[in-house]
């Protein structure tokens, strides 16, 4: 059974009472998130909503986002659900590839359209904090019947959401995941970490990324405790997990890294039993500040957005394997793939691939795409590693030229193409630069017009109009050329020694 | 657009600030309404609204992070232009 709908409600009449979700101080339990998600999806069906639909949503933190998309997943619709910063032109991409035909989104989301030339809707239009013309308000479906739709043909096959690999202002790459794929990791995490209806889970990173989505199903499939973390400061995650008792959650490590250095020790003996690092391997001295404020288990795991969680790694494994991001899941298996595509031995480096059922159903309306990255089963992840002799990944970097910022991929070419609109830009190319805090940053080199001046304050104004916040270069060198290679091909990895 | 108005609905863009909050008080990166990776473009839509330009001292003051002040220092440098 892989109807999401159905478990949630199965988990809620268990505990009516119970908190189901805490969110910026608001909570609310299974009995009236259940009134809710009934009314969200009462209120969707008399707006013309039906099976298979798929709505935008600019997605924030917040109890009404989790309620709209368990009331999707009540539906068999999909919801497409994007960083609400992004710039119109990515909004539009975004949208576009993943067929949308209605938008659910804040007041302030709409009028930020409407100054930037607007966005064009087929479907309804649905304001949720408001009532603003030309949508309906969501704030209605309080008067809609508590009683439970149900549509007959939802079997869980259906798609429920369309997540973006980037916000990139090229075509974006929209990963389907059905019911069945969230239903599986939720299962497969719940069995790694032992996660049991007695656990307050905290998600603390953006629910329109699928690590959210997937920290706030768990428990409510569960009956357990959703804690959802409105924004992320480093200060804000200490005293919410102190506060509402967190056991268990999954952060970035571009977050731990800045976790680890508050100088904060009230944390120790908290209830938070298990922390698992995603998204990159964490310094070992970031490790011990954390262990040692923490005093639980540590578990850090290797996956991408196709194929979740693959690999994972505990504390004592970690320091017999340094630097290894762990063996592959229950489930999982990886294999190294040498360029002329025969599979390597332990040692030799490669791409990583992966054959796992808790793969996506692939990429919206790109099967040709999805197919490329399908070797014998397994997806080539475009990062690249190696196995040792007793089977344990180890990560050494990107195939593709990613900037992995806070936890988010920034690809180059986004940024290039942007700067390159500024006619005084003769070349340009960005590229990753360290940062304790998140990770790494955006860096960019410019190579200017004979005859033409411009600063970095110019720079700046126009990436902050065109691009995403996630995007914007954080430093910005002026250089007399570009290092490129014999054949004229630009070497970006000399670039950071020109910092 | 008025001052005070223009900078909630930038922080708005991404999270609703509850009516409980105190504006004036309101360290917007404290409380995580902007973040490092936002820092830029909030800066760059403010001096492109009121035509003004921040120094590096006022962009790295503590001040520069609280609503109220920042609000303050907007209409100071609005008023300046003017005298110019």
């Amino acid at each position: 059974m892989y109807k999401l709908a159905d478990i949630f409600y199965k988990a809620a009449e268990i505990q009516p009472d119970k908190t189901a979700i805490w969110c910026d101080n608001n909570s609310i339990t299974y009995r009236e998130l259940v009134d809710l998600v009934s009314q969200y999806s009462n209120f969707l069906l008399s707006n013309n909503i039906v099976y298979r639909d798929h709505i935008g949503i600019p997605m924030t933190n917040s109890i009404h986002s989790v309620a709209l998309i368990l009331a999707a997943a009540n539906l068999g619709v999909g919801l497409v659900p994007i960083n609400p910063t992004l710039p119109i032109d990515a909004i539009k991409a975004a949208f576009y590839s993943a067929n949308i035909k209605h938008l659910i989104a804040r007041q302030a989301f709409f009028e930020n359209c409407d100054k930037n030339g607007g966005l064009e809707i087929l479907g309804e239009k649905i304001c949720i904090d408001g009532k603003l013309e030309g949508t309906q308000s969501l704030l209605e479906a309080d008067k809609m019947s508590k009683e439970r739709p149900i549509v007959e043909h939802v079997t869980g096959d259906e798609i429920l959401i369309i997540t973006m690999t980037s916000g990139s202002t090229g075509a974006p790459k929209p990963i389907s995941l059905s019911q069945k794929n969230k239903y599986e990791r939720a299962m497969a995490h719940i069995d790694l970490y032992k996660i049991t209806q007695d656990d307050n889970v905290l998600a603390a990173t953006p629910l329109y990324h699928s690590l959210a989505e997937r920290l706030v199903l768990i428990p409510l499939l569960l009956g357990g405790t959703s804690v959802l973390l409105p924004r992320f400061t480093p200060n804000i995650w200490i005293n919410c997990v102190k506060e509402q008792s967190v056991t268990f959650t999954i952060a970035v490590s571009a977050q731990l890294n800045q976790i680890a250095a508050v100088n904060d020790n009230s944390l120790n003996g908290t209830s938070l039993r298990c922390l698992v690092s995603s998204s990159s391997l964490l310094e070992s001295h970031v490790k011990n500040q954390l262990i040692e404020k923490l005093h639980c288990d540590f578990h850090e795991m290797y996956g991408t957005s196709e194929v979740s969680t693959v690999t994972s790694i505990n504390l004592s494994e970690s320091i017999h394997k340094k630097q290894s991001v762990g063996k592959p899941i229950p489930g999982a298996d990886v294999v190294i793939f040498k360029d002329n595509g025969e599979v390597a031995t332990a040692g030799e480096i490669g791409e990583i691939g992966c054959k796992t059922r808790l793969l996506c159903e692939g990429y919206y309306k790109m099967d040709e795409v999805f197919e490329k990255s399908i070797q014998n089963n397994y997806f080539k992840t475009g990062d690249v590693g190696y196995l040792d002799e007793d089977g344990y990944l180890y990560f050494s970097g990107r195939k593709k030229e990613i900037i992995i910022t806070g936890g988010i991929n920034v690809y180059p070419q986004d940024i290039e193409k942007c700067v390159f609109e500024l006619p005084e830009v003769r070349e340009c190319a960005a590229f990753s630069y360290p940062d304790e805090k998140l990770g790494e940053i955006v860096a960019l080199a410019i190579v200017i017009n004979e005859g033409s001046e411009i600063n970095q304050r110019k720079v700046q104004r126009h990436c902050a109009k065109n691009l995403a916040d996630f995007q914007q270069p954080h430093k910005i060198i002026f250089l007399n050329e570009l290092p490129k290679n014999s054949m004229g091909k630009l070497v970006r990895a000399q670039l950071i020694h020109t910092i | 657009m008025d001052i005070l108005e223009f900078i909630v609905k930038y922080l708005e863009k991404k999270h609703t600030i509850d009516h409980s909050v105190d504006l004036e008080t309101l360290n917007y990166v404290e409380s995580g309404y902007v973040d490092s990776l936002g820092i830029i473009q909030f800066v760059c839509e403010l001096e492109d609204e009121f035509d003004i330009e921040f120094s590096e001292q006022e962009l790295s003051s503590q001040s520069f992070q609280v609503v109220g002040q920042l609000k303050k220092l907007i209409e100071t440098k609005i008023a300046e232009k003017k005298k110019v």
